[in-house]
């Protein structure tokens, strides 16, 4: 009841969207509500932000909960915003706001803060214990403010709180660089004045900015570090940012489905700032998100000619200001991109963008800062930056250099946003499900662990087919243990070497430094090379052997001289294909060892959970596992009888479900791990329709997925769907973005009468 | 002899025929369970398989997968293989998978040994 009460008690002040609706940056909300605790007084918060990372609604949620919170604490928020032109306009505009906040919190008139209001307005509003003051700090400012001198002017309307009289309260200075600052003209740097006022101590205060550009700012200015706490703030996950879409699109009336939903959170990579402007496009549009071809119609308007064109159309001008630089700018950039090898020299750069040193250093400090390029010494590395940034590259350049008609440019950016939008997903698919790996070596730190768990020849002889019981209990009888290393690093193969990203995906192929016993010596280094194939069935010689020696010519470039190798499948290994890693001393799990080794070194990762809804048909939605096809099969079987068919076609249209049920759960990636039933009763005939969200398998698009699955699997397959065509009347998968959708129809009169 | 094996399949011995009964629902964990128990049948020697399908009511194409894996196996060793009470519609299953094509079917488990017996030369008891 009381918690009820306060939250409608509360009073939105700043925020722009209610606390409800505030996703995805809690605990980050919480760091900034603690910063405000009087053991915190004097110290600075540095929010250190990925571009576009989103922290404005951060700052002004929490500037609405201190005012609510009506303590000895007094919010103070300030953006500095692109529209001020010159340090000392952004600093006079600073003190405005400060007295217009400090006011509206000490007459608790929140009105106040919104209000367009001059100083001598401020003046006369300002609670009668608070008038002398404030009345002494315009006048300074009044004379300050024609004396030409703009560092002390500037210094002097930043440091205007600490003219707060004692017992009057503690202002908590939050300040939004987000698009600040360092480009402001003049003589002053304002973001390193601003730390150079702040980060000196004395003041409580928040300043949050593009995280290579404060850091170097406090740098510069000399903070004192010890006074400066770090707060990093990144893209939201992905539970985070599905969040978030759901939020923004009911607030922007949007309709969305979830295989969208998960789109744009992959697309944008979690970024809030992408994701909330792209919704708004799709209201002020009247749009609605049901398929990828919706989403992507939209995203390439928006790259064209909406919010995101101007958006980076706007940092671009700001980066280069001249026109004639910025087209070069745009050549260079997208051309290095688009490249094979994206390094190149300062020198190179210059040359290109026809611009002096000085204007060169300048244009890639501020590439460096919005993460467009990554700038070191004399080396400048492009390519980098949002996928978003770098679609937007190539249809200016198309546009602006090579002044390819429009049409074609549109037609081209919509065509290859859809072909990547399946791939994009089934990445993340990928990752959900290798994620585990990556924990699992992660938690490597000498437990012991069965041998037999690491040589599926062995296991598959011992325990295959066995109860869980009597492999727990032949597990815990065995003597010979592997001492695990204690993992120090670990990254994607592919950062070590590209090309393993042509063979799988990142989270499938991992390289570990490890030390065994926990001891740092070079005897006792150790390199694990770790690839989770994708296969249905064994995986044969050919292919172990082609990991093998994948893995031996990668030690081999990278000199590293000894390492283990562990290969892990499904389904395991042939026998020829284990005779040959056990030959060679490489470990061979199967995915049922996998999980048993999990099960030994720490806790599995818990699977991600999502519901749906459907009406008018009858609508079942199982789990994946544990046999639920039966479950499925059941259902047919009881609707078939409504409709008299014979036992011969009940068992017939059991079966198939069973069938499509196995082929909708089979590494099929599901993100939800649930599959989706629909029974439709007609007059003369059952329509059943299976689906399940995931991976489009490649043999149902007509595209590979670039990763080896033997004939056998499918073969294998191809006997589910053989068994399916040949038991049901009509059988046609349904147009889908993501996953299958199988439509079977069994008539009443044609075979079961 | 009945003899419980520890995987839970049912299974017993007849001369040098083991009796494997394949449960309700023939999937890929029941499958490897019968092919478990299969392959130690024949390392304890026997020279024939009669897989008994009275109990079975559904069959999937995993199951049926792991079946010509085991009918694979018992040739290897050298070993004949019945499959007995197979419904029909399980029956249909396997002709459309060729299944048929490499295995016996009897009417049960008798019909089943039967068929063996005049395959078998040296009675064994273990």
């Amino acid at each position: 009841m009381n918690k009820r009460s306060s939250s409608e008690n509360f009073r939105r002040i700043l925020g722009r969207v209610t606390q409800y609706d505030f996703v995805g940056r809690g605990d980050e909300l919480s760091r900034i509500m603690a910063h405000a605790e009087p053991a915190n007084a004097g110290r600075g918060l540095l929010l250190l932000m990925e571009p576009s990372a989103g922290v404005s609604e951060l700052l002004r949620q929490a500037y609405d909960q201190i005012f609510n919170r009506r303590s000895e604490v007094i919010p103070i928020y300030f953006a500095f915003t692109r529209h001020e032109t010159t340090a000392v306009s952004a600093a006079i505009e600073f003190l405005n706001t400060f007295l217009q906040q400090y006011i509206a919190y000490r007459r608790d008139e929140p009105v106040v803060s919104h209000s367009t209001l001059t100083l001598q307005d401020l003046v006369e509003l300002a609670p009668p214990a608070d008038v002398e003051w404030i009345e002494q700090l315009v006048d300074s400012y009044t004379r300050l403010r024609f004396s030409n001198d703009d560092k002390a002017l500037v210094r002097f309307c930043l440091g205007a709180p600490q003219r707060i009289p004692a017992g009057r309260g503690r202002p908590l200075i939050m300040l939004d660089g987000a698009q600040l600052a360092d480009y402001l003209n003049g003589v002053v740097v304002l973001g390193t004045e601003v730390l150079r006022v702040f980060g000196r101590g004395g003041f409580t205060f928040v300043l949050a900015g593009l995280r290579r550009q404060i850091l170097a700012a406090a740098h510069e200015a000399k903070c004192n570090f010890e006074l400066l706490d770090i707060l990093r703030l990144q893209q939201l996950d992905t539970t985070q940012a599905a969040l978030l879409v759901e939020h923004v699109a009911r607030r922007q009336h949007v309709t969305i489905s979830e295989a969208a939903r998960d789109l744009l959170v992959q697309q944008f990579a979690g970024n809030p700032f992408f994701i909330s402007i792209f919704l708004q496009a799709a209201r002020e549009k009247n749009a609605s998100l049901d398929s990828y071809l919706d989403c992507e119609r939209l995203y390439v308007d928006e790259l064209l000619g909406g919010h995101l064109h101007r958006h980076f159309a706007e940092l671009l001008e700001e980066i280069a200001p001249r026109l004639d630089t910025r087209h070069l700018l745009i050549r260079v950039l997208w051309e290095a991109a688009a490249g094979e090898d994206q390094t190149s020299t300062f020198e190179g750069w210059r040359k290109r963008l026809h611009v002096t040193a000085g204007e060169l250093q300048e244009i890639l400090q501020r590439l460096h800062a919005q993460e467009f390029v990554n700038w070191d010494q004399g080396i400048v590395e492009a390519g980098v930056g949002p996928q978003a940034w770098k679609d937007y590259l190539k249809v200016r350049y198309r546009l602006d250099v090579l002044n390819d008609p429009r049409a074609l440019v549109v037609a081209d950016a919509l065509a290859d946003s859809l072909k990547r939008a399946p791939h994009t997903m089934a990445r993340h698919y990928k990752q959900i499900a290798g994620g585990g790996l990556r924990e699992l070596i992660g938690r490597f730190n000498c437990q012991r662990i069965p041998s037999v768990l690491f040589d599926y020849a062995t296991f598959s002889r011992k325990y295959k087919g066995a109860e869980s019981d009597t492999i727990a209990a032949g597990l815990e009888a065995e003597a010979d243990l592997l001492k695990l290393p204690q993992t120090v690093h670990l990254a994607s193969c592919a950062a070590f070497n590209s090309d393993m990203r042509q063979l799988t995906d990142d989270e499938r192929c991992l390289l570990a430094h490890t030390f065994e016993d926990g001891a740092y010596s070079d005897a006792q280094q150790v390199i694990w090379f770790t690839a989770d194939l994708e296969a249905k069935l064994e995986v044969d010689v050919d292919v172990a052997r082609a990991w093998y020696e994948r893995f031996e010519t990668l030690a081999e470039t990278l000199s590293f001289t000894r390492y283990q190798i562990w290969l892990i499948s499904n389904e395991g290994f042939t026998e020829e294909a284990s005779r040959f890693l056990n030959r060679r001393k490489a470990f061979s799990s199967s995915r049922s060892q996998l999980g048993l080794i999990a099960e030994r070194v720490g806790e599995p990762v818990p699977a991600p959970v999502v519901q749906t809804t459907e009406a008018n048909e009858f609508l079942m939605v199982v789990p994946m596992g544990e046999d639920n096809e039966l479950i499925a099969a059941s259902t047919a079987e009881q609707i078939a009888r409504r409709l008299l068919f014979r036992p011969e076609a009940i068992n017939q249209i059991k079966t198939a479900v069973v069938e499509a049920c196995i082929n909708a759960s089979e590494h099929s990636f599901s993100p939800d791990r649930k599959i989706y039933q629909r029974f439709r009763l007609e007059s003369d005939r059952l329509v059943v329709t299976i689906s399940s969200r995931g991976i489009v398998p490649a043999n149902l698009n007509g595209a590979s997925s670039g990763l080896e699955i033997s004939e056998a699997a499918e073969e294998r397959r191809g006997w589910g769907l053989k068994l399916i065509r040949t038991l049901m009347d009509e059988v046609e998968f349904e147009r889908v973005d993501e996953g299958t959708s199988l439509r079977m129809t069994k008539y009443l009169r044609q075979s079961s009468s | 002899m009945d003899k419980p094996s520890p995987g839970l399949v049912r299974s017993h011995c007849v001369g040098t025929t083991a009796v494997v009964y394949a449960s309700d629902y023939l999937n890929k964990l029941t499958g490897e369970k019968i092919e478990r128990e299969c392959r130690r049948q024949l390392d304890c020697g026997c020279r024939a398989l009669v897989i008994d399908f009275s109990d079975t009511q559904l069959v999937n194409s995993i199951g049926i997968s792991i079946l010509l894996g085991i009918i694979d196996v018992a040739e290897r060793n050298g070993a004949r293989v019945v499959f007995s009470e197979v419904n029909d519609q399980t029956v249909e299953l396997f002709e459309m998978l060729g299944l048929t094509r490499h295995v016996v079917l009897a009417k049960d488990e008798h019909e089943a040994l039967l068929n063996l017996s005049h395959y078998e030369t040296t009675p064994t008891v273990h």
